[in-house]
């Protein structure tokens, strides 16, 4: 088990990495986290030690494989419970992110997982639908006419259990058909057109396809 | 020996149907529902074989009353064979149904209709897979040409086996159902359907529910959602098997004008305009027609026969009664229907649906509602018929008030009648912006204080094809001759009391009785209360009465404008007529008919208090 300074450390620069970037420099890292950049280095020496961390020539650093699934995990616990707490509890965005970063550290796996499956089933409530569930996670409202995507996830899956039976499921390939100035679409998916009120089609989160 | 036709919507099933059964057809509802079940008797090699037309449905385990029919109707066996019709230019979504279907153990035979469709698209079809893979017997058809319908019913008789297909399921999905087989030694198809929620045994069903939330927190999808991604997955491997698809030819797409705003909404008013207008000239003129050959014909030489005064006063009530359903039923309700039944089958009606379903959910429905509100406009009486497109209970409340307010054309013959020719037509117009205003006001209510579970729209859009004449006049005619038998009765029994009623004098007796009322509350004379009784029979009487009443057809001379103006309103809003109200008790039910008559007569008569005390 890593301290959560570490956790931290990891993230930040998992954070920093994601961008398409290769390395990040102690400078970078201790910026992120706010600390002096002679503590971080020392926390980043240690992680080089432990084999999270490598060398990317001169300050800057990368992760390995392990230390880049333990930022992720710790990445996606943080982006859980920052949502639960925005949209489920209504705290403000960075109060809920500073909270999230002290919480994620302690939080079981299974505890986690159940937050986030009772968020799928659960309806969040009005006016901060799916503001933070990652960049790249939008709804079928937010494509244009013609577009192709993938469905990631729907939310309340119990309630629309016609768009299952019609072969709209996450992993499904749509496609944006129509999509009319008050917001309803028309997909399709296997052949078929099928029309979507736009409340329905909000619940239907996608990603682009590759 | 019966069997039953089941598939997903518009796949040709009626088609299949009529050209397998012919003549002598009986449409019924299912026991406790208001979902249509057509069945029909053919011969085949001297023995008898009962053919039931299930309602086209998506899946076995939807909660619409359609699927719930199926299901059930599945669930009791009561069929010796099940003859499954796949449209196979869709192909692996119709797979879906189809596969659900096999699981039920029925013995099964299934037909890929519209082959000559999949011919033009360039797909070439090896009905060899689904053969192998089920363990059925497959038949390649075009309904629309009759081409192997005939192999049909010997398939259907010679099938006897059930379909041995096994989805290959999630293996968490399968371990579920290994361990529910162990506990409680059910079969693979009881042990899914368990895990959907489905069957009758609670024990079994908590301990599915209790696997389905574990294998939903492993998943982060529910398994419902596992199982229909590996239905359809396997829908997808079977089609790839089975379809050969060649160079696709470019097709015209005719969506691409009918669903976008410009042109579609333009397009879709055109037509709800051009079917008004087609109703109101032809169907009126019918109706000219009809009402002078009966006074002709029946009621003029009945009363030339001076028979005792009490039969005559009850012959002239049915005749009366008679004249009103036939001018109405056959001119309006056959009209509407072929036009209903083209716009249905042309496939065009969810295209309207889905371009009308904003401005409809603002009411509280969904876009299928604009059909009836703009039938209304001709005669209430189909548009209350036509409300079963709707397909939850609450949006069928909702427009059967709706629907009842509109200003249908007997209405417009008052509006026209009593306010455009006394009163003024700026007067008349503003008639209706009331009753417009009231609509939109009782909309907005009822939609936020009707009981039951809002859904959105999730529709089909089924694709575009030229609607079979035979199957549009079979369809109308079959609808027509519901109202002719259950609504016909009711309005000659309406009619008749109201003869009576006057006959014995009860009439005169009332109109001395409300005489005050009327004056204080609306500043009417008593004998406009009969003239209002007489508009529940048949709307556009209430002038005609109101005329005979007043002894002069110069209604100015005897009645101020303010008296018109309000008498014309009362009118317009009071109860829907007889017909109206009797096809209502069909379609909602007593207790919703009776709310909406007080509901519309409370209406009628505050809306008149109020005018009668701001405008005098």
């Amino acid at each position: 088990m890593l301290s959560s300074t570490f956790e931290d450390y990891l993230e930040a620069i998992l954070t920093i990495t994601e961008n398409g970037r290769q390395s990040a420099t102690s400078q970078e890292i201790a910026a992120a986290l706010g600390t002096g950049r002679e503590i971080a280095e020392t926390t980043i020496a240690s992680l080089i030690e432990e084999g999270y961390l490598e060398r990317a020539g001169g300050d800057a650093v990368r992760l390995t494989e392990k230390g880049s699934s333990v930022a992720s995990v710790v990445a996606r616990k943080h982006r859980v419970l920052q949502c639960f707490l925005t949209e489920m509890l209504g705290v403000d965005a960075d109060a809920a992110s500073k909270e999230a970063c002290t919480l994620e550290h302690d939080i079981s796996d299974e505890t986690l997982e159940r937050l986030s499956s009772y968020m799928d089933g659960a309806q969040s409530p009005p006016g901060c639908m799916g503001r933070c569930r990652g960049q790249d996670a939008c709804t079928l409202l937010d494509c244009k006419e013609g577009d192709t995507v993938r469905v990631a996830m729907m939310r309340g899956p119990r309630r629309h259990r016609r768009l299952l039976d019609l072969g709209i499921f996450p992993g499904e390939v749509v496609q944006i058909r129509r999509k009319l100035p008050n917001q309803s679409v028309v997909v399709r998916v296997k052949g078929c057109d099928i029309a979507i009120s736009p409340e329905i089609a909000a619940s239907i989160l996608v990603e682009s396809c590759p | 020996m019966r069997f039953a036709l089941i598939g997903n919507p518009s796949v040709g099933k009626s088609l299949i149907f009529n050209q397998l059964t012919g003549l002598g057809v009986e449409v019924s509802n299912y026991p406790g529902t208001t979902v249509e079940l057509q069945r029909g008797n053919t011969c085949f090699q001297r023995e008898m074989v009962e053919l039931v037309d299930l309602p086209g449905v998506y899946s076995l385990e939807g909660g619409s009353d359609e699927e719930d029919l199926v299901r059930r109707f599945l669930e009791q066996q009561d069929t010796d064979a099940v003859i499954v019709v796949v449209n196979v230019t869709r192909l692996e979504r119709n797979l879906y149904l189809l596969l659900q279907v096999a699981e039920y153990g029925l013995p099964m035979v299934v037909v890929l209709n519209m082959a000559d469709e999949a011919v033009k698209q360039g797909i070439e079809i090896d009905p060899g897979p689904i053969r192998d893979l089920l363990g059925v017997d497959v038949i390649l058809t075009a309904a629309a040409q009759g081409k192997n319908i005939d192999r049909i019913i010997p398939a259907a008789l010679a099938a006897t086996r059930p379909s041995k297909v096994e989805i290959p399921y999630d293996h968490h999905v399968e371990a579920a159902v290994r361990s529910l087989g162990k506990m409680f030694g059910v079969d693979r198809k009881e042990s899914i359907r368990a895990l959907q929620g489905f069957g009758d045994n609670p024990e079994l069903l908590e301990a599915a529910r209790t696997i389905a939330d574990e294998i939903e927190s492993r998943h982060r999808m529910t398994a419902n959602q596992i199982i229909a991604a590996n239905r359809h997955n396997f829908a997808h491997r079977i089609a790839d098997l089975t379809l050969k698809e060649e160079v696709l030819l470019r097709q015209t797409d005719p969506d691409s004008i009918l669903t976008r705003v410009i042109p579609g909404i333009p397009i879709l008013l055109g037509i709800l305009v051009g079917m008004l207008l087609l109703v109101f000239v032809v169907g009126s003129f019918l109706e000219g027609v009809i009402v002078e050959i009966f006074n002709v014909f029946a009621l003029q030489p009945f009363l030339a026969l001076g028979l005792p005064p009490l039969a005559e006063e009850l012959g002239r009530s049915i005749l009366l009664a008679l004249q009103a359903g036939l001018g109405i039923a056959f001119p309006y309700v056959l009209l509407f229907y072929i036009i209903i039944s083209v716009l249905e089958d042309s496939g065009y009606m969810t295209r309207a649906a889905f371009l009308a379903d904003n401005a409809m959910h603002r009411v509280g429905m969904h876009g299928g509602a604009v059909i009836p509100l703009t039938l209304a406009f001709g005669c209430n009486v189909p548009a209350i018929m036509s409300i079963r497109l709707l397909h939850s209970r609450r949006e069928r409340i909702i427009a059967s008030f709706l629907v009842t307010m509109v200003p249908c054309s007997a209405r417009t013959v008052i509006i026209a009648g009593i306010v455009g020719s006394f009163v003024g037509i700026g007067a008349a117009f503003s008639v209706y912006g009331i009753v417009f205003v009231l609509l939109l006001i009782t909309g907005l209510v009822l939609s936020r204080v009707t009981p039951g579970e809002r859904f959105g729209m999730i529709m089909e859009m089924v694709p575009l094809r030229r609607p079979d004449p035979r199957l549009v006049m079979k369809k109308a005619w079959s609808r027509l001759s519901e109202f002719l038998f259950i609504a016909m009765p009711l309005l000659l029994l309406g009619s008749v009391v109201l003869g009576l009623l006057e006959f014995f004098g009860i009439m005169a007796i009332f109109e001395g009785m409300v005489e005050p009322y009327t004056m204080a509350l609306l500043g009417l004379p008593g004998y406009s209360a009969t003239a209002l009784a007489f508009g529940i029979l048949r709307k556009e009487m209430a002038f005609e009465t109101l005329a005979i009443l007043a002894g002069t057809a110069d209604l100015g001379s005897v009645l101020s404008s303010l008296q018109l103006y309000i008498f014309a309103v009362v009118t317009v809003l009071f109860v829907p007529c007889l017909a109206t109200i009797t096809v209502l008790l069909r379609e909602v039910g007593s207790r919703i008919t009776v709310a909406i008559t007080l509901y519309t007569v409370a209406l009628g008569l505050l809306i008149g208090g109020l005018m009668f005390r701001i405008l005098s």
